[in-house]
């Protein structure tokens, strides 16, 4: 009975509070967005529908995250409410139990919570159903896809937040540890999916730690799903899921009886709130008789009585002290009333970082050195990123800004100081000053935090100004000017918990403005392009845009505040219109100065801005720059087969002017006529837009040649030759192409030329012949919004064939198979090395400016970069052992202090060329050059005789300890490869041709290097599903483009084949194409390989040949149990029962079992050593392994302890981990 | 000094009509504001002392001599609050904060600049309001009479030439209470101090001037000595036992009663001998209270009248 009413009034009072339909109305303005802003355009591009269970349950995922940090106050005040009034003297002496109590009251939160989450599936329905989906998107309505996220995600989500919530706010007696709750809460969410991302080996933990589903939601369980499924399966509560679920429901039981075993119906005491939290500890003040009179005071009373003088002073060096004094008596105050949460919380974060990160300083299983440029990519996070565990310092600003501003009418002291003689610019100001130092206190903890993780890991470059720059001068100004913005909202706001809300919404606006359409930084508070950093180019031009719009937002902040000065609460009146009057007078004149100077400001830096992003450069939004690109199909598309001379040579002469952020390149292209017909026009592709810093000049021709069409705004020339070129014939053409920097873009300044770094390649500014296809849009849902229709991915294999009979040449690639010569002389500032394509020449120094030339001593491909910066630059010389080699200059062109790791680089590429030359052919060219680039990532790339790479690869720190795998060795033998792989076609199956090769080839150069062992280390390694999970329905290897297929499953059936015939049969085959690579042949397509290796393949392995490359196969290869007995003759007989099958995946997902009768390994093992996956092989043949389960008997010499079939996974199977068991001793 | 009210009216936004057309002249001094619960008292000094807006009306601080300034309570605000003391009717303190650490913050606030003259002063204060040996002490710890002591102290902070306290007395035990009237009437001698109570002996003991205050409307304004005089050979009084008492209640202008061993003591206002059992009694305050309260004294009497 008491329950009931306990609950029912509950329900009632916090329905009137009308806080519970905001919530739902956001909730589902949540939902709305995230399904219209996030998956339609996925749903689109991918294939599955937008209302499908799996989007449905993302969805309500991502929305509870957002839910459990705004309405935590609904927990917040059933728990924390009578305390709070004052109420508790009349609750608490009613006769009502404890469960009854706090039952009832819990009850109702979660109902209501409950009822809050149902937005989630209405936002779902209307963006589903609600015009403006395309309804190719729409699949049928099943009530089962909604009822599964809202019973398996939404209702635990609702019993779990709510019970710590509730825990929090009712041991506390305070509504706002709600909050308190709920960001500890998304720590231990965010906790468990760095747990997960870092510790591969304890993904499980990570997926058990999960409290709102995001981690199974996000895990590749789902994410691998395919389009069918995706569109098609129920969220099943199983495995992981059903586990987190439960725990986390036990968890939150755990609070509520933790809760009511802890919780008094006692007058609340004045010791710290978080002290009930303690499970130990003192339970209240202990009793001390206070004197209410004195005998003292007796007598005074009766006595005269007489005050001292006190002389008042106003005016501004009080308003100063007084503003301090705020400002001091807000930061002890959080202190005190938060003081146990903040020493936690900067405790916390200490630690995570100090023990965690350093275990986050890892790439693909390799360490990194912690530089502190990458630290602070930690450490940091704009403003309006959602999409970083930093969301939860403006969650505390919100929080911190409603305590500040709440504190005196909390304790009821508002009428007093209210009526105190200070000016209300004196307390807006305070308060913020206030909230200004503890969020420096914040950033001097991260600066503590970085230093402390670098300490830990030996690293000795503090570069603290850095730290102080990056911390001090860029990330707090962005939280000042958030704590700005949520001051005046409290201060505005007449309800604390409106004022949560509001600074919520404003923040989530601010957050999500981009999927509202909303994308000038100058309509987004607080916005602004971002900066970046990097050793090499340092802040490079991002500083200057980010001044100017943070300016521009201070200015706006600066009215803010007038703003809040002229309508912050001050006694009881808090109806609009009142403070309206009130402002009036409050409207001095200095006020109305710095009013007027703001709205100034605001106008002359907007428009500053304004001419920067919209005038000087051309501001477009997503959708018309993909227009752009439809319209330049539309219009030119009809040209795409028309015949073309092929580019030949090159020859550029480059200025880059570091210091001006100016380029001036000019050149020439040697154009040969390589199809059978005479060609009469010329198309020639320039950087789209009439408003750009790239400026192509008028081209000129060796020969007649008059402008027919110049369309600048969409980079497409044609010019009519008078005299038709015939087949055979060539022609030089000339151009200019000037880049001038034109202030900065709403995305800030490109970061092609800053003062100290240059890196551009030719597809950023040097003409290009013909059609550009490349310009096309490629996502289907893209191409529907733009009217046009679908087209592959890439060419198909037929096409490519198709082509190459046709032109010679391949669909894509306008270079000659022979390649192109290529010569440059490239200018750069005194200080710089300036680095392209080619061999250099010559070096010399001219009117103060360094130039280099260099020149192609052997055909390269089209593929150009040019870098330049302060270099510091180590060179050797690699000679052949033997042979018509020529003897190769190695080149590293790096940061001055990213010399960590050059030793490993060019160990890597000296093995690789003594390896490649031999399997492959010659290498063409007298020198090989790593050179570093400014940029985030890890990336290596490579192109004719240079490999390029970010500083975050110079990152890269592979301890020597030889148990580790060498990632990096791999890899950069992996670049080089690159420089031994056939000519190809950019088709359907290239991969096998590039990428697959090449790391094929690296596989080589490790096992050669590091022997056997780490061979197998990094196929483990490429096991993993990171980060390229595989994909299982797809189109076989001959005609695949997808990453798995290309950087996984390719190496692997290469390796296997390899295996399988001897690794010189595989390496022949690619030699003899790479032989033909000077004959003038069309380039090559996978077909050409698969030919090569047909005739390299035994008869007795071609159905393994077919299963690897002609068909998408995977086997599931399973030993079942493994038994040992000891024979009289001591040696040991070792009884498999192994199970296998085969089958071929189709793109659809469709599966399609295979007979089998394959031969497949057999190994046993002795016991193991430390570190090894297996001890010494006992036994090691391949058996003809059938369909289905089978037993093998063998003999071994010694005692078994592993075996099973296929224990160096050479066939391609999902499940690898059940190759191999146990062996049960049996006598 | 001198504060004048005139015709301020204020209407909160459900309709209560809170202060209807209320004029008021304060001296220098002790000014009692007397009145029922609702009847405005609040209102009335929230909004002289700052925190609420009058919808009409005005009030001035005038100088005691000619040349100070005339200061604009409703809309010079700043300049009221530099001289203003305030304690509210209820208020609270931050519970893990000193009595001193709380009292030198105001003491800032209210424009001490000086450190040395703020400890002074923040000592004085305190050794007035008796918190001096509690001032390391926690408020949270703080009885009631304690925070109301303390909440005086900040009242009582720069001297205030306007001091409006809102039943100050109301949990105060009564040497405190008497320790604080002292106080007052010291301040008094300076400053414009206007007291709100219901407890009439507040002000019979203290003010020299007075006004009554119900439903809105100032009903008396008077000196309580000449109020009282005023009353003189109008109030009878009669015990009676309960079932005596309905009866004369329908028969006479009863002002008050109150129970005294049992039965019930009835105040009766009339003009001549009410009749056998009854017999003059001096009057009081209370008397003047009740009786304007009641209708026979005052604006209400006058409005009666002008009515018939």
């Amino acid at each position: 009975m008491k329950f009931r009413e306990i609950f029912r009034f509950e329900v009632a009072y916090q329905v009137r509070r009308r806080m519970p339909a905001l919530f739902f109305v956001a909730v589902a303005a949540g939902a709305f967005l995230f399904v219209r802003g996030n998956y339609l355009a996925d749903a689109m591009y991918a294939d599955f529908y937008v209302n499908s269970p799996f989007v449905i349950a993302g969805v309500t995922v991502f929305c509870s995250l957002f839910w459990f940090l705004l309405a935590a106050t609904v927990a917040g005040v059933a728990g924390a409410r009578d305390g709070e009034t004052g109420m508790h003297p009349l609750t608490y002496t009613a006769p009502v139990g404890k469960a009854a109590y706090l039952g009832g009251r819990f009850l109702a939160a979660f109902v209501l919570n409950a009822l809050i989450l149902l937005g989630v599936t209405v936002g779902v329905l209307l963006a589903v159903y609600l015009p403006g989906v395309d309804p190719a998107a729409i699949g049928p309505f099943r009530i089962a896809a909604y009822l599964t996220a809202y019973g398996y995600i939404a209702l635990p989500n609702a019993f779990v937040a709510t019970a710590i919530q509730f825990a929090w706010a009712a041991l506390s007696r305070r509504a706002i540890a709600a909050y308190l709750g709920s960001v500890i809460l998304f720590f231990v969410a965010y906790g468990g999916m760095i747990l997960m991302g870092i510790f591969l080996e304890n993904r499980d933990l990570g997926a058990l730690l999960d409290v709102f589903g995001h981690v199974y939601i996000t895990s590749e369980a789902v994410l691998g799903w395919t389009p069918l499924e995706k569109s098609t399966r129920l969220i099943g509560l199983t495995g992981w899921l059903l586990g987190s679920r439960l725990l986390w429901v036990g968890i939150a039981l755990g609070a509520l009886a933790f809760t009511h075993a802890r919780f008094r119906f006692a007058h609340p005491m004045a010791n710290p709130w978080w002290s009930r939290l303690l499970p130990f500890g003192k339970r209240g003040a202990t009793p001390r008789l206070i004197p209410t009179l004195t005998t003292e005071g007796s007598r005074l009373a009766a006595g005269a009585t007489s005050l001292p003088e006190m002389r008042q002073s106003f005016g501004f060096p009080l308003y100063l002290r007084q503003t301090l004094a705020i400002a001091g008596a807000s930061v002890r105050a959080s202190a005190r009333s938060l003081g146990g949460f903040v020493l936690l919380a900067a405790l916390g974060t200490l630690a995570l970082f100090v023990l965690i990160l350093p275990e986050h300083l890892h790439s693909m299983g390799t360490p990194l050195l912690p530089r502190t440029e990458y630290l602070l990519t930690f450490l940091t996070s704009p403003l309006t990123n959602p999409f970083t565990p930093w969301v939860v310092t403006p969650l505390f600003i919100v929080l911190l800004a409603g305590e500040s501003v709440w504190r005196e009418r909390q304790a009821g002291l508002g009428e007093i100081t209210d009526a105190a003689p200070v000016p209300e610019w004196v307390n807006v100001l305070g308060k913020y000053l206030g909230l200004a130092f503890l969020l420096v206190a914040w950033m001097a903890l991260l600066t503590l935090a970085g230093v402390l993780v670098q300490v830990r890991q030996g690293y000795d470059r503090f570069e603290l100004g850095l730290y102080l720059r990056v911390l001090f001068g860029l990330q707090l100004p962005e939280y000042l000017l958030f704590a700005l913005l949520a001051l005046a909202v409290q201060g505005v706001v007449h309800q604390k918990y409106v004022g949560h809300f509001v600074a919520l919404l404003a923040y989530v606006f601010m957050l999500f403005a981009a999927w509202l359409g909303i994308r000038h930084h100058l309509l987004v508070y607080g916005s602004g392009p971002g900066w970046t950093y990097s050793d090499i180019s340092g802040f490079g031009a991002s500083l200057g845009p980010w001044a100017w719009f943070k300016a521009y937002w201070v200015a706006w902040a600066l009215l803010l505040a007038v703003g809040a000065k002229l309508l912050w609460v001050r006694g009881k009146e808090t109806t609009l219109q009142t403070r309206l009057r009130l402002a009036r007078l409050r409207l001095t004149r200095p006020t109305a100065w710095v009013a007027s100077a703001a709205s100034l400001l605001v106008l002359a830096l907007g428009g500053v801005i304004f001419y920067n992003t919209n005038v000087l450069n051309d501001y477009r939004s997503d959708f018309e720059r993909a227009e752009r690109r439809a319209e330049y199909e539309r219009r030119y598309v009809r040209y795409a087969k028309t015949p073309q001379p092929s580019l030949t040579a090159i020859a550029l002469h480059v200025e880059i002017y570091p210091e001006r952020r100016a380029v001036d390149l000019r050149g020439t292209y040697r154009l040969v006529n390589q199809s059978q017909v005479p060609i009469d026009s010329l198309h020639l592709a320039t950087v789209p837009g009439s408003v750009t810093a790239v400026e192509t000049g008028a081209f000129t021709f060796d020969r007649s040649a008059a402008p027919v069409l110049a369309d600048d705004a969409l980079g497409h020339r044609v010019y009519a030759l008078r005299e038709p070129l015939q087949p055979g014939d060539s022609l030089r053409l000339g151009f200019e192409v000037r880049v001038r920097p034109r202030g900065f873009g709403n995305g800030g300044v490109d970061p092609f030329v800053t003062a100290k770094s240059t890196y551009f390649t030719n597809d950023d500014w040097l003409p290009a012949l013909g059609y550009q296809p490349r310009r096309e849009l490629f996502k289907p849902g893209d191409r529907r919004a733009h009217g046009l229709k679908a087209r592959p991915l890439i060419p198909t294999l037929a096409d490519a064939q198709a082509n190459q009979d046709l032109t010679g040449e391949a669909h894509h690639e306008r270079t000659t198979a022979g390649g192109i010569a290529f010569e440059a002389v490239v200018g750069t500032s005194a200080d710089q090395t300036a680095v392209a394509p080619g061999a250099l020449r010559r070096t010399w120094t001219e009117r103060g400016r360094r130039y280099f030339r260099y020149a192609s001593d052997a055909p390269i491909g089209s593929d150009l970069r040019f870098f330049s910066a302060a270099y510091a630059v180590h060179e050797e010389v690699w000679k052949p052992a033997s042979g018509p080699q020529r003897p190769v200059l190695i080149q590293v062109f790096h940061h001055p202090q990213h010399a960590a790791n050059l030793d490993w680089m060019r160990r890597s590429v000296r093995a690789s060329l003594d390896y490649y030359t031999r399997a492959y052919g010659p290498y063409p060219h007298g020198y090989i050059r790593l050179v570093e680039n400014p940029g985030r990532g890890v990336g290596m790339h490579a192109e004719a005789g240079t490999i390029d790479f970010t500083e975050g690869f110079a990152r890269f720190d592979p301890k020597s300890d030889p148990k580790d795998l060498n990632l990096p060795f791999a890899v950069v033998a992996h670049e080089m490869g690159h420089q031994f792989q056939p000519s190809y076609a950019l088709a359907e199956g290239a991969g096998l041709l590039t990428e697959s090769f090449a790391w094929y080839a690296a596989m080589g150069v490790v096992e050669k290097t590091y022997g056997r062992e780490h061979l197998r280390r990094l196929l483990r390694f490429f096991r993993q599903p990171q980060p390229i999970p595989p994909i299982r329905q797809s189109v076989p290897l001959l005609r695949a483009a997808d990453p798995y297929a290309a950087y996984r499953k390719g190496p692997f059936a290469l390796h296997a084949l390899s295996e399988y015939t001897g690794r010189e049969r595989v390496d022949g085959a690619y030699r003899r194409l790479n032989e033909k690579r000077d004959a003038g042949l069309p380039p090559f397509t996978s077909l050409d390989l698969y030919r090569k290796l047909r005739a390299a393949t035994p008869d007795s392995l071609r159905t393994l040949l077919h299963d690897l490359f002609e068909a998408n196969t995977f086997w599931e290869l399973k030993t079942e149990r493994v038994a040992a007995t000891q024979t009289k003759a001591g040696t040991w007989r070792v009884t498999l029962d192994v199970r296998a099958r085969k089958v071929t995946v189709s793109p659809a997902g469709v599966e399609t079992e295979v007979p089998m009768d394959d031969w497949v390994p057999v190994g046993v093992f002795a016991p193991t050593g430390e570190g090894a996956e297996f001890g010494q092989t006992l036994y090691l043949q391949r058996h003809r392994i059938r369909s289905g389960p089978q037993t093998l008997t063998l003999t071994v010499p010694g005692k078994p302890a592993d075996a099973g079939i296929d224990p160096y996974h050479l066939l391609i199977d999902l499940e690898p981990f059940d190759n191999v068991e146990k062996v049960k001793i049996e006598n | 000094m001198q504060l004048q009210i005139r015709n301020i009216s204020k209407t909160y936004p459900n309709g209560v009509r809170a202060l209807n057309d209320v004029s008021l002249t304060i001296p220098l001094g002790l000014f009692g504001l007397l009145g029922p619960n609702g009847a405005g008292k609040s209102t009335l000094m929230r909004i002289l002392a700052t925190l609420q807006e009058a919808d009409s009306g005005t009030a001035h601080l005038l100088p005691s001599t000619g040349s100070g300034q005339v200061i604009d309570v409703l809309n010079q605000k700043d300049q009221v609050r530099q001289t203003l003391g305030y304690l509210p009717q209820e208020f609270g303190l931050y519970p893990r904060v000193s009595a001193e650490e709380l009292l030198t913050h105001f003491a800032l606030l209210k424009g001490i600049a000086e450190r040395r003259a703020r400890r002074e002063v923040v000592e004085a204060l305190l050794r007035q309001t008796n918190l001096w040996d509690v001032r390391k002490q926690k408020l949270g710890g703080y009885s009631g009479g304690m925070k109301q002591r303390f909440g005086v102290a900040v009242a009582l902070l720069g001297n205030p030439k306007l001091l409006i306290v809102d039943e100050p007395t109301a949990g105060l035990d009564p040497a405190e209470r008497v320790r604080f009237l002292n106080l007052l009437s010291e301040l008094g001698e300076n400053s414009v101090v206007l007291l709100s109570t219901h407890i009439v002996e507040d002000v019979s003991e203290l003010c020299s001037r007075m006004a009554i205050i119900d439903g809105g409307e100032i009903l008396l304004e008077a000196e309580p000595l000449r109020a009282v005089d005023a009353l003189r050979g109008r109030i009878w009084q009669r015990v009676v036992s309960k079932d005596e008492f309905q009866k004369l209640e329908r028969e006479h202008a009863v002002i008050s009663t109150k129970l005294l061993a049992g039965r019930t003591v009835v105040h009766v206002y009339s003009e001549a001998a009410p009749g056998p059992g009854f017999e003059p009694t001096e009057p009081d305050l209370k008397d003047v209270y009740f009786s304007t309260m009641a209708g026979h004294v005052g604006r209400r009497r006058e409005k009666t009248e002008v009515g018939a």
